[in-house]
């Protein structure tokens, strides 16, 4: 992976540009505020930007307009935002933009997930690649915001197991291990909530944002 | 106030009137009040002698009354000048404060945070690496460094957590972009559904911000935890120089003001800007907690 790096603690910099580099991915320019983030996504086009939320001039959500921007700009660039805390209102901006030309991946982890360098790469590769990583934490969050919403109320426990695993941007083979039942019930369950929340039939990895954006904008 | 001298009058008719008033107190009065009247009756029909028996006593009291009154009167602007100041003083001593909290909160945030997160990821990435050598060459001592490692890593994970919620319970960062805004993750967060209404056309100083957030936050919790109601709502509104905010649940009801309790906390919190904070929780129910506060300080 080409990557760009936003994030203007210096040690986590570093710390990352290590990581990735240990994991054999080449960090094209890390940067430490959010004008030369998209400065450095013109130039390089990477595959994925990681964005800090908080930079200069005045550390409250640079990031997230940044990462927003990029979104709109450069449907082939993947944008992993990764905070000190998880908003969800963060949450659902991020994934709500997207440009006329579809949208990468998208991810918002929180910073301590770096701590597991594994899952950390997997979720960055993830949204590298067009697909979708959300902290366990935005979906808790989302799920206890969503209890109000009639559509949501419909889905099973289990169901709800599945979406919010869904929301984290698994696949469905990597829902069926960890929830430990057969892929085949989990594609059944992924149908139902389809249908629960009533989304059209039509390409399934869209739905699947579809419904994940259900989640959050509720 | 209990120590404010009665007056004459009020001593009279306390003397008929309540007898647990003490006697001393009130005979005083009615002693000067009667020595005066005896003074000008007798001047009147120009028994001077009689007069000048009843005088100084009359005089004393008289005198005993009216000066600290007069004091008071003549201190008046010198006074509401210096209330001006304590309360220009304590605007001052209450944005610092708010300012204050915000810069530990970014200290920590750029500093301790920010360095555990660098250790996690040296850690992890340690971790990792140990791992796949120790399936490699089966060492013992290999194992136990891995051990070490691992325990580090947690350790240093849940320290991560710790300081995340220190930090955002000196200075919730949403704040900065607005009441509104950190209200919303307040109720994401919250084990209740939390209805929001929220009319803010212009945001309050930031020390009325932090001090309306965390009372939303202390009530939100008391809902959530004390009443078994199984909805919350919050209402937010800003008038020209008022912040309302009401906390309602359907709830069992029951809160109570008591000193030394967590809404008597918060009452005071909100008494050091000249707010308010009512109570209304009939046993059954429901719960309505009403917080006003000026825009600014």
């Amino acid at each position: 992976m080409r990557i760009v790096i936003a994030e203007d603690s210096a040690v986590i910099r570093a710390g990352l540009v290590e990581i990735l580099a240990d994991r054999g991915h080449e960090t094209v320019a890390a940067v430490g505020d959010a004008q030369a983030l998209r400065a450095a996504v013109d130039e390089h086009e990477p595959d994925v930007a990681v964005v800090d939320v908080r930079m200069p001039p005045e550390y409250t959500d640079e990031g997230i307009r940044a990462a927003i921007a990029i979104r709109r700009e450069h449907p082939g660039t993947g944008v992993l935002v990764f905070s000190q805390y998880i908003e969800t209102r963060h949450a659902a901006e991020l994934l709500s933009a997207t440009s006329s030309r579809g949208a990468a991946g998208v991810g918002y982890l929180l910073k301590d997930r770096v701590g597991d360098v594994g899952e950390f790469v997997d979720a960055l590769s993830r949204v590298a690649a067009g697909g979708t990583a959300l902290d366990p934490e935005v979906v808790t969050q989302v799920l206890s915001a969503t209890r109000r919403t009639d559509d949501l109320d419909t889905l099973t426990p289990r169901e709800h197991d599945v979406l919010s695993l869904m929301a984290e941007g698994r696949t469905n083979g990597a829902i069926a291990s960890t929830l430990v039942i057969s892929e085949r019930a989990v594609e059944k369950n992924v149908a139902n909530i389809f249908s629960k929340l009533a989304l059209a039939p039509s390409d399934t990895d869209h739905r699947r944002v579809l419904a994940v954006l259900r989640y959050l904008e509720s | 106030m209990d120590r404010v001298t009665p007056s004459p009058g009020r001593g009279i008719f306390l003397a008929f009137g309540a007898r647990h008033i003490k006697g001393v107190a009130v005979s005083r009065w009615i002693v000067t009040v009667c020595f005066v009247i005896a003074a000008v009756v007798l001047l009147a029909f120009g028994h001077w002698w009689g007069a000048l028996y009843f005088l100084p006593a009359g005089l004393n009291g008289s005198l005993a009354y009216l000066v600290p009154r007069w004091n008071l009167l003549r201190d008046a602007p010198k006074n509401v000048e210096r209330v001006r100041e304590l309360q220009r003083s304590r605007a001052l001593v209450v944005d610092d404060a708010a300012a204050r909290l915000r810069r530990i909160e970014q200290d920590l945030h750029d500093g301790a945070q920010a360095q555990m997160v660098a250790v996690v990821m040296k850690l992890g990435l340690a971790r990792d690496h140990l791992s796949t050598s120790a399936a490699r060459l089966q060492g013992a001592d290999l194992d136990r460094a891995l051990e070490l490692v691992d325990a580090a890593h947690r350790g240093a994970m849940v320290a991560i957590t710790e300081l995340r919620d220190l930090a955002r319970g000196i200075h919730p960062p949403a704040l900065d972009e607005g009441l509104g805004a950190a209200l919303e993750g307040l109720a994401a967060r919250s084990d209740l559904p939390v209805e929001m209404v929220v009319d803010l056309p212009e945001r309050p100083s930031p020390a009325i911000e932090t001090i309306a957030y965390f009372c939303a936050a202390e009530l939100l919790t008391n809902a959530a935890k004390h009443s078994g109601a199984q909805r919350a709502r919050l209402e937010v509104l800003h008038q020209p120089g008022l912040v309302t905010m009401r906390v309602s649940d359907d709830g069992t009801g029951g809160a109570r003001l008591e000193p030394g309790g967590g809404l008597a906390g918060l009452a005071e919190r909100v008494n050091t800007v000249d707010g308010r904070l009512r109570v209304n929780s009939p046993a059954g129910g429901p719960t309505v907690v009403t917080v006003e506060l000026p825009s600014h300080v």
